[in-house]
């Protein structure tokens, strides 16, 4: 039992860093990132890469971090022309691209098999050990981001990504260089979500293009919608409530004895109940951000 | 930091409220196996029709008896046809309800590193229904009952020959099922002297394929072979249908899959070919067990792997008079040494693949039959 709580809270933990990577992005500063996966799918590759060349998992790590920041880069600089709509579309595409080479590119990623016997790390250690390390890791690594992501919210650098979120063209007569601001917020948010995918990678000993399929993007959404756009504490309540309803609903069938079929339908029928009533009653999610009213 | 503990609390609460309900549920005195099934996504049909050869299965247990004298049961959760949900669901038959013995999944992708996981536990894997060739490698406790592609590749290669097709058209899905059979397909059937004209991997859940079909009925071949998952191969079949491509005959890679979304009038006249599915009277009194007990046929071939799969758990459960993965995994071994099951005589190698799987010619009359 206690394993089972150990990797749901592991997952939700790492789902809890690519949503405060995505907070950081559609949150603060307003962009409809809806290829966010990518930079996951990046560090899983990444790990799953180079470990198989011989690398350790550091590397692996920092070389997805990296790849995702330039793949950061080149997205805020691709689609500056673009509308925002258009630009998340556009997102969208890149993500589906990256898949797509996943899949097709069988000599660097194993094609449509992936990747698998990635090392777990901690292995070493005696069970129960090595998962609750794991679990430790992990949480430690949500701590670290959360804090430091709330800091840099409160401070000037979050301030003017809220300006441009709300004002754009006030916050370009007020000096604030647009295109660096977006450039920088999205290179910082992949590189979170590239560590979390690094660390799914080993959490899973694979990966493979599944990983990256769109809904996962949307479930990320759904999870920082469910939250608090804009609020840390209310993307870590997100996560938790979509993971919790994630792992409860096949005990729930236990439970009260209905048919495994309608349990899957549950599952999906439960997030998408939970998403209606926020949107329906509490729009701005269940922690919605505050904002600060300045005194006249 | 403002973390309201208020707003966290309900939501682990709940987690761990319901994860502490299955805990007691556990207690009840059954003995249990599992099973990962999709039961939501593309599969879901495939899904639905095997979770019914499991109740079939545990039903004729109890019947007989159950297991070490206590009620028998199959505790089935869904995958959704992803893996991540389908690890999350393994993990929690092995960690929460202790379960020997795991059966499915569907598609290799999410099999593989499922099965993984699985080995390292040391719990026994049963593969009944992914077909990829890296099925043979994933290690000590892992189990084989369904052919998997490299034979079904050189069967639908040399039946396809024998139908006196020379130049096909190809299309399959982009993943690790669609890319071996494409592959596989093309291996074999060059070696036989044919040709195949073109080749197209379609990406999963698109809502049209008509320019797929295009491409292919450009090289104007003798017959278009394809293998795709129920839902998406309805569109392909009703698209094929309208653009008048089902002038030239069609053949299945795993028929009764390919079909199992389409509707009747569409795939009519349809060949191809299946992992074998009943064989023998063993299976002919579980096809009439079915259609008796769900007043319909099955849909797809894997459900009699399943239930051979389930059955040879409970005997092997009852041989070792235990639910340690180890006593369980040495009476499956010596059990499969010549087990009569419903898919046909089952005998494992020594790397716990069966020998010699069954495999069906077909054509579609209103229903999948015998050519």
């Amino acid at each position: 039992m206690s394993d089972f709580l150990i990797s749901s809270f592991t997952i939700a933990g790492i789902y809890a860093l690519m949503a405060l990577g995505l907070n950081l992005q559609a949150g603060w500063s307003g962009l409809l990132n809806f290829g966010h996966i990518a930079f996951a799918g990046l560090g899983a590759y990444a790990t799953g890469i180079v470990i198989q060349a011989g690398g350790s998992g550091w590397t692996g790590a920092l070389v997805g971090v990296g790849l995702a920041m330039a793949l950061g880069w080149a997205v805020a600089r691709l689609g500056r022309q673009l509308g925002s709509d258009y630009w998340g579309i556009a997102t969208l595409a890149i993500a589906e691209i990256l898949r797509t080479i996943a899949t097709n590119e069988g000599w660097l990623t194993g094609g449509a098999q992936g990747i698998s016997a990635i090392p777990s790390l901690f292995d070493g250690l005696p069970r129960p050990w090595n998962a609750v390390t794991f679990l430790g890791l992990v949480l430690a690594v949500v701590a670290v981001a959360a804090l430091s992501l709330r800091r840099v919210a409160n401070g000037r650098f979050g301030r003017a990504l809220r300006l441009m979120r709300e004002e754009p063209q006030l916050a370009a007569c007020m000096g604030y260089d647009l295109k660096s601001l977006k450039t920088r917020a999205l290179m910082a948010g992949a590189a979170v979500t590239a560590l979390a995918g690094s660390l799914y990678a080993h959490y899973m000993s694979f990966a493979g293009p599944d990983y990256m399929v769109a809904s996962e993007t949307f479930l990320l959404w759904t999870m920082v919608m469910i939250g608090g756009m804009g609020n840390t504490a209310g993307v870590l309540v997100g996560v938790l409530l979509v993971q919790a309803a994630y792992s409860a609903v096949p005990f729930a069938k236990d439970w009260f004895g209905f048919g495994s079929d309608l349990a899957g339908a549950l599952r999906l029928g439960l997030i998408g109940l939970i998403l209606l009533a926020c949107l329906l009653w509490r729009s701005e999610g269940l922690v919605p951000e505050k904002l600060r009213k300045i005194p006249a | 930091m403002r973390f309201s503990i208020r707003s966290v609390l309900p939501g682990t609460s709940l987690a761990l409220a319901l994860a502490g309900a299955g805990f007691a549920a556990q207690a009840q005195e059954t003995v249990q196996m599992g099973a990962v099934l999709s039961l939501t996504g593309a599969n879901a049909t495939v899904g639905e029709d095997v979770r019914r050869a499991v109740g079939l299965a545990v039903d004729k247990v109890n019947e007989q008896g159950g297991v070490l004298g206590k009620k028998f049961a199959v505790v089935i959760e869904d995958s959704g046809g992803n893996p991540t949900t389908a690890l999350n669901a393994a993990r929690k038959l092995v960690s929460v309800d202790k379960v020997p013995v795991v059966i499915g999944e569907y598609s290799s992708g999410i099999t593989l590193p499922m099965a993984q996981y699985l080995v390292k536990e040391g719990v026994t894997h049963i593969n009944i229904a992914s077909t990829s060739v890296k099925i043979k490698d994933l290690g000590a406790t892992a189990f084989n009952l369904i052919g998997l592609e490299n034979l079904g590749n050189k069967f639908s290669a040399a039946d396809t020959w024998a139908l006196g097709y020379r130049k096909v058209a190809m299309i399959a899905p982009n993943n690790a099922y669609g890319q071996g059979v494409a592959h596989g397909f093309k291996e074999e059937f060059e070696k036989l002297g044919g040709q195949v004209v073109t080749e197209v991997l379609y990406t999963a859940g698109q809502s049209t394929y008509r320019r797929e079909l295009q491409q292919m009925s450009r090289s104007n071949p003798d017959a278009y072979v394809y293998t795709a998952y129920g839902q998406e191969s309805a569109v392909l079949n009703r698209e094929a249908f309208e653009l008048g491509l089902r002038k030239t005959p069609w053949y299945a890679i795993l028929l009764s899959m390919s079909l199992s979304d389409t509707p009747a009038e569409i795939a009519k006249g349809q060949l191809g070919m299946e992992v074998g599915s009943v064989y023998g009277d063993a299976g002919k009194a579980y096809a009439a067990a079915f259609a008796a007990k769900y007043k319909e046929g099955m849909k797809t071939s894997y459900t009699g792997y399943a239930y051979d799969a389930v059955m040879m758990t409970a005997a092997a459960i009852n041989k070792a008079k235990s639910t340690q993965p180890a006593a369980v995994q040495a009476a499956l071994k010596d059990i499969g040494k010549g087990y009569v099951g419903v898919t046909g005589p089952i005998t494992f190698d020594a790397d716990r693949q069966r020998i010699d799987p069954p495999y069906a010619k077909l054509k579609y009359d209103g229903k999948v039959v015998p050519r």
